[in-house]
């Protein structure tokens, strides 16, 4: 019996290993190949990065009818779902796209969309169809918004599930303060009136939820805006130093410091609200269906349009996200185009508005009996969120590499020491200006 | 020279018998590496040394050539940024601050994460039985509970409008404190959601330390009219100190990572930033801004600063056995 010498057995290890490598390689080539081609008229598989998706809840429910509904209409695109965390979904677009293996279609939450535009191979989707086909499918769909959302001239991300700040309160503890249910308060002065009103009674009174745990600034920017002022300058530089700015979020932290606003986290303060022990809450219309749903049989659930300041009109931006197309070959650009062309039809809004709790993009629908019409006789909740669109300003971005640190460091730095922690608004906010700047120099 | 060896029946060694000295076995000789030894099992090493350097190693040195790069994953290839990474780093006025709490979330989860397993396992080993039993069964669950659940439950227990610490608060006529919402308490709160998921670990590894001391020398010691304090001090926790000492290790170097879970579920490096440490803002550096350069800086300074605690700890304990 011979042996082999230990050189003939390195050499034959390591050739193994380098055929063992070659083969993955090989395998991970002809996975992404066949990903991308697609002979005419062969079905398409469509990957779909959503926050919606998979999610226990509501949410989750609904964006598995959209699919079905989407398949069940069109037999040769088959819809391949993709859950993530509602924070991490840029990330995992990003991930993904760094690995060579975007998804077709992602849901980008509109605060990172400036980022998503930055760093991911976006198609816009307005270049996908002809102007004529687009012409016809946006027919109908709020034009405040798609102007809103337009970048250089043109809808890049599709608006999808979109939301605006709305006042939800609990009618069951107005009473027990001794408030008119139906006069909610319009102005944030009087949500602290009120707030305090129901502290009184054991509750708790009203929350601004503007530090939120996905670090987004679309209640900053809607709080300032209604105060008249902005947070971005329109060349995406900080303004929040401005008179207009320090004052909106001094009004915030007085909520806070007259004991009208608990100083609590986001999810504490929703979760005390479904609990009917907490009086009033200002956040994104996307909670609505969950609310609805902890509310029933326990306390009367209302909305109103988020509080402004006294004597200005009450200018909101949005929230939610829209659709990017990341789509390499034009097959599956197109079945990526027929797909959001479903989402954000009367069908696909009737599913968004009636099972998620966003906005139908699409207002003739909520009186027409073939979509939102019963739903919206029945539970007229989203109505105040629906007309503030009308007057809707644009989500403004930060400019330059460093936007998305930009918002973390205002959200952060600023807007939570000021709001809950009772720091100064107009040192911290001077002091985060010129951070912000900095960081957007780089 | 050659010396004298111990016969191994107890017998002295004859007169006159004198044994050369084994040479001492080396651990690689050339022979190995030829046809009898053991070395023709050395290509057998290849797959764990090949994943070793693409796992391990490979991405070491990548992070290293990535902290001097200023990248993004997907926009346009990487551009050398020289020490620009670095110096943004200390130009940061959150990154000092989070490694400062690095350091304090080991503080603050060595004793709980490992004088109170030490007591509980002693006490739990002194007291065999059912109960004993039962109670490590009972510390170890959470070790097998998913991290994120747990850090969710959390949120609900210590919800300071309607968690069980507000019910419990509440009844006794005391305002509820926010754990995690004070920026007085909030680190110290996380340290002791993550120290519940040490402690039953660490329970069960030093109940496995104490089954190798050997019973008698307790016996000897109550015999001697040693208190159970004593006994404790003077003959367990000596035998145990190996054990402790490789916990307390292991929870000064893990104590940022373990507490990473529990910081992005409930506090996401808030309030304040007074619950970031330096394997989160990596995570932020990385993968919320994809800030590549900046990630792969503060990694090799975490590991530099690693290595210099290694080597110091090395170096003392060198010198404490050269004058023992």
């Amino acid at each position: 019996m011979t042996r082999r010498t230990p050189r003939r057995s390195i050499a034959v290890s390591a050739s193994a290993l380098a055929v063992a490598i070659g083969l993955m390689t090989a395998a991970c080539g002809t996975a992404a190949t066949s990903a991308s081609g697609s002979a005419p008229g062969a079905t398409i598989t469509l990957s779909f990065l959503s926050y919606n998706y998979g999610t226990p809840d509501l949410g989750g429910q609904g964006t598995q009818e959209l699919i079905n509904a989407f398949e069940a209409a069109n037999p040769t695109i088959k819809i391949k779902p993709q859950g993530v965390p509602v924070a991490d979904a840029l990330t995992e677009a990003q991930t993904e796209t760094a690995a060579g293996d975007p998804p077709d279609v992602a849901q980008i939450g509109w605060s990172k969309m400036a980022a998503a535009y930055r760093a991911l191979p976006v198609t816009a989707v307005q270049d996908i169809p002809t102007a004529a086909q687009w012409g016809a499918a946006t027919v109908g769909m709020s034009q405040p918004l798609l102007r809103a959302v337009e970048a250089n001239g043109k809808v890049v991300a599709m608006p999808y599930t979109i939301s605006t700040p709305t006042l939800f309160y609990n009618a069951t503890l107005f009473e027990k303060a001794g408030l008119n249910p139906a006069d909610p308060p319009a102005t944030v002065a009087e949500a602290q009136r009120d707030g305090l009103a129901i502290a009184k009674t054991g509750g708790s009174g009203v929350y601004f939820d503007i530090a939120d745990a996905a670090k987004s600034d679309f209640l900053t920017q809607s709080i300032i805006d209604a105060n008249g002022g902005s947070e971005i300058s329109p060349s995406g530089q900080p303004n929040v130093d401005q008179p207009a700015a320090v004052a909106a979020l001094a009004a915030m932290r007085e909520l806070t410091t007259s004991g009208a606003q608990p100083a609590v986290s986001e999810a504490d303060a929703i979760a005390a609200f479904d609990a009917g022990k907490l009086g009033m809450l200002v956040t994104s219309t996307a909670v609505l269906a969950g609310i609805e749903s902890a509310a029933q049989g326990k306390f009367d659930l209302r909305t109103a349009a988020m509080p402004g300041f006294a004597g200005k009109p009450a200018h909101t931006t949005f929230s939610g996200a829209g659709l990017v197309v990341l789509a390499k070959d034009k097959a599956h650009q197109q079945a990526a185009w027929q797909f959001i062309k479903f989402l954000t039809s009367a069908e696909g809004f009737t599913i968004i508005t009636s099972k998620i709790g966003y906005l139908p993009l699409r207002p003739a629908i909520v009186t027409d009996p073939r979509y939102l019409g019963a739903y919206f006789r029945k539970d007229p909740r989203i109505g105040p969120a629906l007309k503030q669109l009308d007057e809707v300003t644009p989500y403004a971005f930060f400019s330059g590499a460093q936007a998305a640190q930009a918002v973390a460091t205002l959200q952060d730095d600023a807007v939570q020491p000021i709001v809950f922690a009772g720091a100064s608004p107009a040192s911290t906010l001077t002091g985060v200006t010129r951070q912000i700047q900095s960081m957007l120099s780089q | 020279m050659s010396v004298v060896t111990p016969v191994t029946d107890g017998t002295a060694p004859r007169p006159g018998l004198v044994r050369p000295r084994p040479r001492p076995r080396r651990l690689f000789t050339r022979r190995s590496f030829t046809k009898h030894g053991a070395g023709g099992g050395w290509p057998f090493l290849v797959p764990f040394l090949a994943s070793l350097l693409i796992w391990v190693y490979g991405p070491a040195a990548a992070t290293v050539v990535l902290s001097f790069l200023r990248w993004n994953l997907t926009s346009g290839p990487p551009a050398f940024a020289g020490l620009t990474n670095y110096r943004a780093l200390f130009a940061d006025p959150n990154f000092l601050p989070a490694a400062w709490q690095t350091l304090l979330y080991a503080a603050g989860i060595i004793p709980l994460g490992v004088a109170l397993p030490l007591w509980l396992a002693i006490a739990l080993w002194k007291r065999p039985g059912r109960a004993a039993f039962t109670y490590r069964c009972l510390l170890f669950t959470p070790v097998m509970l998913a991290p994120v659940a747990t850090a969710i439950s959390w949120q609900f227990a210590l919800n300071p409008l309607q968690g069980v610490l507000h019910a419990l608060c509440d009844a006794v006529g005391l305002p509820t404190p926010d754990v995690l919402g004070d920026p007085g308490t909030a680190l110290w709160g996380l340290d002791l959601i993550t120290a519940g998921k040490v402690i039953g670990l660490n329970v069960l590894l030093f109940g496995a330390a104490l089954a190798a001391v050997d019973p008698r020398t307790v016996e000897a010691a109550r015999l001697d009219g040693a208190t159970e304090g004593q006994v404790t001090r003077h003959v367990l926790v000596p035998q145990l100190r190996r054990t402790a000492v490789l916990l307390t290790m292991l929870a000064a170097v893990y104590a940022g990572q373990w507490s990473f879970t529990n910081i992005s579920v409930l506090t996401q490096g808030g309030p304040v930033n007074r619950t970031d440490n330096v394997y989160y803002l990596i995570y932020v550096y990385g993968f919320d801004y994809f800030d590549i350069g900046r990630a792969a800086a503060a990694s090799v300074l975490v590991v530099a600063a690693l290595g210099v605690l290694l080597v110091a700890g090395g170096l003392l304990r060198r010198r404490r056995d050269a004058r023992a």
